[in-house]
C-alpha cells in the first residue's frame, strides 16, 4: 500500500529559484537560505520518495480569473514548465505519477471534496521554486510529483479549516492505493509578506515563528482562525500558508518537526521546515 | 481602501488582467515590446494609459492583481522590489534600506 513518508512546508518565493539558476549558492546573501535546504535534500535523498504531493498556488500564470478552480488536482503523466513572463526555467518538465492521481481524485469526490481536475497544463514557480531546492535536476527528476493547486489569489478562499479537513481526506486516499509507495506532503507558500497597498514589504517575525510552532504542535488552533486573522497577522499575501494546512493534514498526528530554517532578507520571510 | 482581490474587484479589472496575463505567451509579450499599441487595442484610454506609463499604484487600485502586475513587470524588466517600493510611495533606494539583506533580489 502508498503511505505518507513525511511532510515539508516551504516558501515558494520566485527569487529562491532566481537565486538557484544565477548559481548564487555561496552568495552571503543567499548561503543562510540555500543551507536550510540541505537537510531537506539529505532527508529526500535518502529516503527516497516515489512521489512529492505538492499544495501550492499557481500566480495567475497557467489559470487566470475568467474560471478560477479552488482546488485543482492535477493527473497528467507530465507537466511543462511555464513561461511566467521571462521564458521557460532551464529544468527538466514534470514527471507525474497519474495512477495515484486519479485515484485521489476518486477518493476526493467520494469524501465530497469536489474537485477540479487538470491535465496537460504547465506549472509555474509555485511548485519548482522549491522543488530545486530539494530535488536534484540531473540526469532527471528523482521521481514524481501530484500538483493540488488552491485559489489563494481571489477572494473568497477556502477556509484554514477546510484545507485541513481536505489534508486528512488526501491522507486517507493515498493510503488506499494499492500499489507501494513512498509519498511525501509538500504545503507551501509563506510566510509573512504583503505585496500591494501602503502596507507592502511588511513582515511580522514573531507571527511567523509561532506560526512554525502551531503548525507543528497545534495546527488545530491554526485551522480554527479565518482567512482575515492569518491576512492580519501575516500580510495579504501571507495568508497563503492556509496550503501548510494541507500538508499538516495529511500527515500522522503524532508526527514531528526535525528541522527548520527562518530567513527573511527582502519582501517575503522564507522558511522550510520537515515533518516526519 | 481594501485591497482585497475579490470578485468585485476581479471583475472590475478583467479586462486589463487578461491584457497583463496575456504577455505569459512569449508571442504576445514580443507583439507588446515592438508595437504596444497593437497588443493593447482591446483595452480602454484609461487602462491604456496605465499600463504606457507603467502606473503600478494606478493599476492596483483600478483592479489589476498584483499577479498579473508581475507579467508585465518581467516583461519591461521592473523587479517587485520596484513594485512595492512604487506602492509605498518611496524609491527603490528608500525601500531597500527598510529591508535586512538589500542585496538578495
Amino acid at each position: 500500500m502508498a503511505r505518507i513518508i513525511g511532510g515539508i512546508g516551504t516558501s515558494h518565493v520566485p527569487t529562491i529559484a532566481m537565486a538557484f539558476d544565477k548559481g548564487r549558492q555561496k552568495d552571503p546573501d543567499w548561503q543562510p537560505l540555500f543551507k536550510g535546504y540541505e537537510p531537506v535534500a539529505k532527508w529526500l535523498a535518502e529516503k527516497k520518495p516515489d512521489v512529492l504531493f505538492f499544495c501550492f498556488n499557481d500566480h495567475a500564470t497557467t489559470f487566470f480569473f475568467d474560471h478560477y478552480p479552488t482546488f485543482a488536482l492535477g493527473v497528467a503523466e507530465e507537466y511543462a514548465i511555464a513561461d511566467e513572463g521571462l521564458g521557460i526555467r532551464k529544468i527538466p518538465p514534470l514527471k507525474g505519477h497519474a495512477g495515484l492521481a486519479r485515484h485521489i481524485a476518486k477518493s476526493l469526490v467520494a469524501d465530497e471534496f469536489d474537485l477540479t481536475i487538470f491535465q496537460d497544463l504547465p506549472l509555474d514557480h509555485g511548485l519548482h521554486s522549491p522543488l530545486t531546492m530539494m530535488w536534484p535536476t540531473k540526469p532527471d527528476w528523482p521521481g514524481a510529483v501530484i500538483p493540488l493547486v488552491v485559489n489563494v489569489l481571489q477572494h473568497p478562499l477556502p477556509t484554514p479549516r477546510r484545507c485541513f479537513k481536505l489534508g486528512k481526506a488526501i491522507r486517507k486516499a493515498i493510503e488506499a492505493y494499492p500499489e507501494d509507495l513512498k509519498v511525501a506532503m509538500v504545503g507551501t507558500g509563506g510566510l509573512s509578506h504583503q505585496m500591494i497597498g501602503e502596507r507592502a514589504g511588511f513582515n511580522d517575525e514573531a507571527w511567523d515563528l509561532e506560526f512554525l510552532e502551531l503548525i507543528d504542535r497545534d495546527p488545530e488552533r491554526l485551522a480554527e482562525m479565518t482567512i482575515e486573522e492569518f491576512m492580519r497577522r501575516g500580510g495579504n499575501e501571507g495568508a497563503e500558508v492556509i496550503m501548510w494546512l494541507i500538508m499538516r493534514g495529511a500527515l500522522d498526528e503524532r508526527a514531528k518537526k526535525v528541522h527548520q530554517n527562518y530567513y527573511l532578507p527582502m519582501t517575503t520571510a522564507m522558511a522550510v521546515a520537515l515533518f516526519e | 481602501m481594501s485591497y482585497v482581490f475579490d470578485l468585485e474587484r476581479s471583475a472590475k479589472g478583467l479586462r486589463l488582467n487578461r491584457f497583463l496575463h496575456s504577455l505569459t505567451d512569449a508571442k504576445r509579450r514580443k507583439l507588446f515590446l515592438e508595437n504596444p499599441e497593437e497588443a493593447m487595442k482591446d483595452l480602454s484610454d484609461q487602462e491604456k494609459d496605465m499600463v504606457r506609463r507603467l502606473d503600478w499604484k494606478a493599476m492596483q487600485d483600478y483592479g489589476a492583481s498584483f499577479f498579473c502586475l508581475e507579467k508585465l513587470a518581467r516583461a519591461k524588466g521592473v523587479s517587485n522590489p520596484q513594485m512595492v517600493a512604487h506602492f509605498r510611495g518611496e524609491s527603490l533606494e528608500e525601500f531597500l534600506k527598510t529591508r535586512r539583506v538589500p542585496g538578495a533580489r
